[in-house]
């Protein structure tokens, strides 16, 4: 089956000190062991966690239902603080997405080596985190149902979208972002399915498994084009990734509320997205990796990588943070200098805190190389993360809102049981969709562990004839 | 005279590079190699040419592109001019943002359909598919596959036996 060698560093990096990959597997091991939990039938916990996931989405149509039927009123938005939860939960959601295809798409591009174990799972989260993120500025409307105004269709109300609206830029940034996803997804996972197909147990898994990888026979005439479409998703999508998140800033930036109308908006959601969808990945794939025994491809040097990540992030953050507060006082505008205040000392300004505390202090406990593959550590830190950022994006929806140039017009905010459902449902729902992933579909890529293992056998061969020591400087 | 595929099984990737490399040096041609990950020697002992695909997704990204630039300044400066605060109709920066999401989504459709038009997928009934052997093409065998026709079969099965295949078949088309 396997011989453990116990130090396989990262091919091509002599100085890594954790292995890429732990121990040496057989192709067929492989196969097997990534999808022996989707072969398997599903343990108690699956069923458990999956009820409490489907409840939870019960509870999200409630509110949806609610929204529609009622109207948005049965929200705590008021005016002026016409943009709440909704707004924060839509540029919350979407920014995880973004993880997903940074891991994906520009780890692919620069070729590094430990994507490949988990960029399946964090494109998997962007597709679902995405659906979840368009459901609601689609509710936001006010009249749902209308939302296909926003599209230029011939129609006969003879009217056409105004596309100086950033809303337009809205409906184009984020259908373009979960259909470019999607294929991107789609395409990375034709071989595995086919594979899935290959060691299937019974004969309608082997049905289903043919049916989605389309007749894949791993044809060296297709794996070349393959090769090169992939390459063009990844390509295409690593612009795209940093223009969506550019355009949901702007709907910020492009007004002139103190506390929106600053230029470092774009760039600093963007750090902020893939800050906040990296601690994602964490979360999940941290317990995911132990209940479907993926040990040996998801080791401590990609646990120690995407650590760093984060905190590399959380520094551009903090660097957006302080950027925000130094031009609003720089610019000697009141307004500005008021909303820049506020948040340090007025009504948010806990929540505020806090934010500062999960998204600036938490990470900064990564400087320490034990801590980066302290399994525990690792997965507190995301969670605050995780919940830093979402205090962030509220804080930069509401609290602008909350207070804007007029005192009379001041008012406060406060989330109503629909608000709360609709975010706490969304989560839930995200949480089914995860689940039904990790039980129907390869969770990591089989195709790419071959040949990295491969890659990994070739280095070793090179390390023996040049008589240098695994670990050492060659 | 109905196709034929040989079918034969390696065991390992430099051994099937090695055959297929000796298959075309006899003069045999439609040969494919069948491989559970990309093996790049494959590829150039099949003398595979380049792809065109980056060229046909440049041109699809532009052309999607210009189209939604056209259609932003058509709808808001010539077919519906809407004064909004006294801003330009025709307005180049706030245009930009749907033009380059829409070039990237017509090339990204674009890479999909010609792929699967490549591939002729969906074709998930392929003769090949009736060798049960055949399965472990996506899990650790390395295949190397001859399309001829039935009379010329026998002689690629020997072709392929002495290249020390450890396993041959042959699928006909239209068998089932």
């Amino acid at each position: 089956m396997s011989t453990a060698d116990p130090q396989v560093p990262a091919p091509g990096d002599p100085l890594t000190e954790h292995p890429i990959l732990e121990g040496r597997h057989s192709d067929r091991a492989y196969s097997e062991s990534l999808l022996a939990f989707v072969h398997r039938p599903p343990s108690r916990t699956w069923w458990a966690l999956l009820a409490l996931g489907l409840a939870g989405t019960v509870l999200l149509t409630v509110a949806i239902c609610m929204t529609l039927f009622v109207g948005v009123g049965t929200w705590g938005n008021n005016i002026p603080v016409a943009w709440a939860f909704g707004i924060t939960n839509f540029v919350w959601w979407i920014g995880i997405g973004h993880a997903g295809t940074l891991i994906s798409a520009i780890l692919l591009l620069f070729q590094e080596k430990w994507r490949g174990s988990i960029n399946r799972f964090a494109e998997a989260m962007t597709l679902f985190a995405v659906t979840c993120a368009g459901l609601f500025p689609l509710l936001h409307l006010g009249r749902p149902w209308k939302f296909y105004w926003l599209v230029p269709y011939p129609s006969s109300l003879r009217a056409w979208p105004q596309f100086r609206s950033p809303l337009t830029w809205d409906i184009a940034a984020v259908s373009t972002y979960l259909t470019v996803s999607l294929l991107f997804w789609y395409v990375g996972l034709i071989p595995d399915l086919a594979t899935a197909r290959d060691t299937a147990r019974t004969p309608r898994a082997r049905f289903w498994y043919g049916l989605a990888s389309l007749g894949w026979r791993g044809s060296a005439k297709h794996w070349r084009q393959w090769r090169t479409g992939y390459l063009l998703l990844a390509g295409l999508a690593t612009p795209l990734v940093v223009s969506v998140h550019t355009i949901v800033s702007f709907d910020f930036a492009v007004s002139q509320l103190p506390g929106w109308h600053t230029t470092i908006f774009p760039p600093y959601f963007v750090a902020g997205a893939v800050f906040s969808g990296f601690a994602l990945v964490i979360t999940l794939l941290l317990p995911a990796r132990k209940a479907m025994g993926l040990e040996h491809v998801v080791t401590p040097l990609h646990l120690d990588n995407m650590a760093k990540v984060l905190m590399a992030t959380g520094w551009i953050v903090a660097y957006g943070y302080l950027q925000e507060h130094f031009f609003a006082w720089f610019s000697g505008n009141p307004f500005e200098i008021h909303a820049s205040e506020a948040e340090f000392l007025g009504p948010y300004a806990p929540l505020f805190w806090m934010q500062v505390f999960c998204n600036v202090v938490v990470p900064q406990v990564f400087w320490f190389p034990r801590m980066r593959t302290n399994v525990v550590v690792l997965w507190v830190a995301a969670l605050l993360v995780n919940v830093g950022m979402w205090t962030e994006r509220f804080l930069i929806v509401a609290a602008s809102l909350s207070m804007d140039f007029l005192p009379s017009s001041w008012a406060p905010f406060r989330p109503t049981w629909v608000d709360w459902s609709l975010l706490g449902g969304s989560i839930a729902f995200f949480c089914t969709a995860f689940l039904l992933f990790l039980k129907y579909v390869p969770a990591v890529s089989v195709s790419e562990m071959k040949e990295l293992q491969r890659e990994v056998d070739a280095s070793l061969e090179f390390r023996r004839e040049q008589g240098t020591r695994p670990g050492g400087a060659p | 005279m109905s196709r034929h595929w040989v079918l034969g099984e390696f065991g390992s990737s430099e051994a099937l590079v090695a055959a297929l490399k000796d298959l075309r040096a006899r003069g045999f041609e439609q040969l494919d190699a069948h491989t559970p990950f990309p093996v790049e020697e494959t590829f150039e002992a099949l003398g595979l040419k380049r792809s065109w695909l980056p060229l046909l997704t440049c041109v699809a990204g532009l052309t999607g592109a210009a189209f939604a630039y056209v259609t932003q300044w058509f709808t808001n400066a010539v077919d519906y001019p809407l004064d909004v605060g006294g801003r330009p109709l025709h307005s180049a920066p706030t245009n930009i943002p749907i033009t380059f999401e829409l070039g990237v989504l017509s090339a990204a459709l674009t890479i999909f359909g010609a792929l699967m038009l490549l591939f002729g997928f969906p074709h998930v009934t392929h003769p090949v598919f009736d060798v049960e052997s055949f399965r472990s093409a996506s899990v650790d065998g390395f295949w190397a596959s001859v399309a001829v026709d039935g009379e010329d079969a026998p002689k690629v099965e020997a072709a392929l036996r002495e290249l020390g295949a450890r396993q041959v078949s042959v699928v006909e088309e239209g068998a089932r």
